[in-house]
């Protein structure tokens, strides 16, 4: 039934080849959409950037939030990544950022938020936990060198 | 214009020595599809075309300048804005002053559980995507207030969902339009109900296969126009607008089209209709992007695609069903968040290429749509974008203005060729469905936008505001913010329709679904009365998923 999950179920997974310098491997990152929202291309194309970056991707598609969080820990990646085009942001972002303190492994991820969006939603966005905004326009360079920088 | 092929080719090779001293500024030119550009274009390269043939008239075969004789010297396209977002009555509100504003047809942005077909009690969390997409429409109550007090005995409304939502949002419409004593045969509108948008362009939640909702479709057109219940409904619509957002370029643009016709005309034959039974209800809604005469260039060939590929395989005799009917949406994927004043002389360019290509219909974005929905200021821009280029530039006097332009001829005899070589792909895949549930479209999609991506971000693609021609300080315009309550009214609105209605009839109807499908005879009738009764899309929905399984896109990294 689609209660349980959604459209994509299948977990695509791709690795890059460089280790990153401080973890001595991978950066790994999970990315996935929250809600409903089926745009599909700016997620993708992120994740393929940060493939070709060196870094390990785990892609979600849809998936419940409390599913996502049990995957991240199971999988023990680095970054969070979620994209929101369908203007929920705020409150996808929200809970996401409720459903990891409620785990208790807030501290454990890089959280990174991309979409379309007002731009003066970031702050708000940061305010409610997401380290890393990214809007429209964004150069997928930037979230490489951003990821990059935080881990570091 | 006399021609004498020999002397020209030998003036021209002379020209070209000249012309040589003189250096581009690239390398090489192409169109967004990758045709090459020469610098000139002259009667050389429309040599092979033969009038007649290959261009003709408006109103006859091949329909290369136009599917009426007279064009918008007679009716105009009807200027129709995909709008809707928060509660069904504030997206009322929205559509009476595009009304007052000039606007000649409604459509309805749907939000994603109307879309998708799911009730906003589904799971937790989901009621944060009530009206942020689009308008909320759950059940006949909605559909009711989003109508109130429109003139759609004389209008057309489009309703934007998938198949999963086609049939029941539909008939919510049929029903309050019969209560209303709106005689079917006037009765007129569309139903996206697009198999590809909702397995490729989208990635669906909680879908049935792409067959399952080729299915869905074709008992909505076997319904309405098969079964003449209500004649002059489109109940397709083949959104080729939201695959060309996803990437791709205009030739894959209009093969997946052309391909999405063809499993729906070969599906209804199976079930044994003819193609004079329903062709002539089919519709299309195109893009209109960056490049100018490319975009121009496939709208011509579009048409005359259509005929030449009914004529070659079906033979139709009613001579309006090789009409290549289509709405045009101004491209989304064009518009910048980045300086967005600037997207409204993108979108009046885009809309220029859609009047020049002879559309039926046409949607103008708002400045502010890569930033939020549209605010009132935006949307009356957007309208007047098209009353200037309807009242203003003496473009609408005049049919096909662009026939007989070497370049123009030559892009849409070559756009032509290109799109029927793409269209033969498709069918070596085994046709759109098996495409689809193969991955192989959506692998095609995902190679279209990293290209695009790569291109974007190494400058090769240039794009005002974001790779060039940026400015540092930028002041944002003020974003239009959905009513934050609207989760809470529509579960209200939800809820009081549960207490009230008769759920009795309500279980009893969704088991006759349940045997309907289970038979695979077409839903329409029964879900007809479920709507009536007050069942919502999403309950009449799980019945498809529970029947028929959900199926998972491919959709990988």
């Amino acid at each position: 039934m689609a209660g349980a999950g959604g459209g994509v179920r299948e977990m695509g997974a791709a690795k890059g080849k460089g280790a990153d310098k401080r973890l001595g491997r991978p950066v790994r990152v999970l990315l996935f959409k929250p809600g409903l929202d089926g745009h599909w291309r700016g997620i993708l194309a992120v994740a393929r950037a940060l493939v070709e970056a060196g870094m390990e991707v785990i892609f979600l598609g849809h998936r419940p939030l409390d599913a996502a969080v049990e995957t991240a820990v199971q999988e023990d990646v680095d970054v969070i990544g979620i994209s929101v085009l369908s203007g929920s942001h705020l409150e996808w972002t929200g809970m996401l950022e409720e459903a990891l303190e409620r785990e208790g492994v807030r501290e454990d991820f890089l959280l990174l938020v991309g979409g379309v969006f007002p731009f003066e939603d970031h702050e708000e966005l940061r305010r409610l936990g997401a380290d890393g905004v990214f809007g429209p326009g964004t150069d997928t360079r930037d979230i490489v060198s951003f990821i990059r920088g935080k881990l570091r | 214009m006399e021609v004498d092929y020999d002397r020209l080719e030998e003036a021209l090779r002379v020209w070209s020595e000249e012309r040589s001293c003189f250096e581009d500024r690239e390398p090489a030119f192409t169109t967004d599809a990758g045709i090459p550009v020469k610098d000139l274009y002259t009667p050389l390269d429309t040599r092979g075309l033969d009038y007649l043939r290959d261009v003709g008239f408006p109103g006859q075969p091949p329909f290369t300048r136009g599917i009426y004789p007279n064009m918008y010297r007679g009716k105009l396209w009807t200027i129709r804005l995909f709008s809707g977002f928060g509660t069904p009555e504030e997206t009322n509100a929205r559509w009476k002053l595009l009304l007052r504003e000039g606007e000649t047809g409604f459509s309805a942005a749907c939000d994603n559980l109307t879309t998708l077909a799911l009730d906003p009690d589904h799971f937790p969390g989901i009621e944060a995507e009530v009206g942020k997409e689009g308008v909320p429409l759950y059940s006949i109550r909605g559909m009711e207030a989003l109508i109130d007090g429109l003139p759609i005995d004389r209008m057309s409304v489009a309703l934007v969902v998938t198949p999963m939502a086609a049939p029941a949002i539909t008939t919510c419409y049929l029903n309050l339009a019969d209560r209303a004593g709106i005689p079917r045969e006037k009765l007129q509108g569309t139903t996206q109900s697009d198999v590809v948008t909702s397995s490729l362009a989208i990635m669906p939640w909680g879908a049935v296969s792409p067959e399952r909702m080729l299915k869905l479709t074709c008992d909505l057109i076997e319904y309405t126009i098969c079964m003449k219940e209500v004649p002059r409904w489109n109940p397709v619509n083949f959104t080729t607008y939201n695959y060309r957002e996803g990437g791709i370029t205009a030739v894959q643009e209009i093969a997946l089209g052309l391909a999405a016709a063809v499993a729906h005309i070969d599906e209804l034959l199976r079930r044994g209709w003819k193609a004079d039974d329903f062709v002539h209800r089919l519709a299309f809604h195109l893009s209109a992007h960056r490049d100018f005469f490319e975009e121009i260039a496939k709208y011509r060939a579009a048409r005359k695609l259509w005929y030449r590929l009914l004529k070659e395989r079906y033979r139709p005799e009613n001579p309006r069903a090789y009409h290549f009917r289509f709405h045009v949406q101004t491209a989304g994927s064009s518009l910048t968040a980045q300086q967005p004043m600037v997207n409204i002389i993108r979108t009046t360019v885009q809309a220029l290429e859609a009047m020049l290509g002879g559309c039926q219909s046409l949607h103008t974005n708002s400045y502010d749509e890569a930033i939020c929905l549209p605010s009132d200021e935006a949307v009356t821009l957007a309208v007047r974008t098209q009353q200037v280029l309807r009242e203003e530039t003496g473009v609408a006097s005049v049919v096909d203005p662009l026939a007989g332009s070497y370049y123009v001829e030559h892009l849409t005899a070559r756009l032509e060729e290109m799109i029927w070589e793409y269209f033969l792909r498709i069918e070596e895949q085994g046709g759109i469905i098996r495409a689809l549930q193969s991955g192989w479209v959506h692998g095609e999609m995902a190679e279209a936008f990293h290209k695009r991506r790569r291109d974007q971000e190494s400058g090769r693609e240039r794009v005002v505001g974001v790779n060039c021609h940026v400015q540092e300080c930028e002041e944002p315009p003020p974003s239009f913010r959905i009513n934050p309550d609207a989760g809470r009214i529509e579960l209200e609105r939800l809820r009081r329709l549960r207490r009230e209605r008769d759920n009795r009839l309500v279980e009893r109807l969704k088991d006759e679904l349940r045997g309907v499908c289970e038979r695979d005879e077409n839903v329409l009738p029964v879900v007809y009365r479920l709507t009536a009764a007050g069942a919502s899309l999403g309950e009449i929905a799980d019945i498809y998923r529970e029947v028929w399984g959900v199926w998972q896109a491919p959709v990988g990294v």
